[in-house]
């Protein structure tokens, strides 16, 4: 656990490898992710404009290595640089286009295609085709049940685009998966998201 | 607490290799509802497949069936 949900954001975490999922906790007990975080992005950045609450749960996704430093630290050390001001609310920016489109991704799209596209989105973030997660969070994430996600991911396996096994996923056919996912996996590249808010990379 | 298995089947087998721990046989039934749900909505079937011959048959963790769902009965319309 990186944030629990109205947590201070005392601490700044940039991942060097792993993903970090920011989720939204319902009352009912779901768990649904709206967005993730890698290695070119940062958890708690915002906290650096002043006293923040974390609006999201962060839990570690795939496990990695992160760098972490006290957000009262970092405030100092960049005593007010405009720049780095101004790449903190560029980053912002884009959690907020991400969150938008999960939004909208998982409102509509199906769950095979959300299925795919968080797997290429995954596979970006961490720079590697094998993903080593837990099923169990996995489907939260997806707001559906483990045993969909087992069905799915059979299906995709059968299909020959993934190889499924206890505690991880391996993307054996990138462009076929592509293909079965929603346009949403093209759209969350950071590349992209960058460039359809106006920013470059 | 017993182990159900969910599996999807028409001339082909998608096994539920995971199993889920419920309560009861009732509880069983309304997972697989949801299941089923969750598999139809905006999807148009499995293996390249369309859910008009598709079941899926719930067992128990002797292997016995349980029962039979058609997921032909869960498609709402909205697929794709």
């Amino acid at each position: 656990m990186i944030f629990e949900l109205g947590a201070v954001l005392d601490t700044i975490s940039f991942p060097l490898s792993g993903m970090i999922s920011l989720t939204v906790v319902t009352e009912d007990g779901g768990i649904i992710e709206t967005s993730t975080v890698g290695r070119e992005g940062a958890v708690g950045l915002h906290g650096v404009l002043g006293h923040r609450l974390s609006f999201t749960r962060a839990t570690t996704q795939i496990s990695g290595v992160f760098s972490t430093i006290p957000t009262s630290r970092f405030r100092s050390l960049i005593d007010g640089n405009v720049s780095v001001l101004k790449l903190i609310t560029d980053h912002t920016e884009l959690l907020l286009a991400e969150a938008q489109q999960v939004a909208a991704c998982n409102a509509v799209h199906d769950a095979s295609s959300r299925l795919c596209r968080w797997l290429l989105q995954a596979a970006d973030r961490i720079g590697s085709d094998v993903l080593s997660l837990t099923q169990e969070f996995l489907a939260q994430m997806l707001g559906v049940r483990r045993t969909t996600l087992t069905l799915l991911a059979q299906d995709l396996q059968r299909k020959g685009l993934i190889q499924y096994s206890r505690g991880q996923i391996t993307i054996l056919d990138r462009k076929g998966l592509e293909e079965n996912a929603c346009e949403c996996h093209h759209i969350l590249r950071y590349k992209t998201l960058l460039s359809m808010i106006g920013l470059s990379a | 607490m017993p182990m159900y298995y969910f599996h999807l089947h028409d001339n082909e087998k998608i096994d539920d290799v995971d199993g889920t721990i419920l309560v009861d046989e009732a509880a069983a039934r309304d997972h697989a509802a949801g299941v089923a749900r969750e598999l139809t909505f905006k999807n148009s079937g499995m293996l390249g497949k369309d859910w008009s011959d598709w079941k899926m048959s719930v067992h128990n963790d002797q292997g016995t069936k349980l029962f039979t769902l058609a997921m032909e009965d869960f498609r709402n319309g909205n697929s794709k």
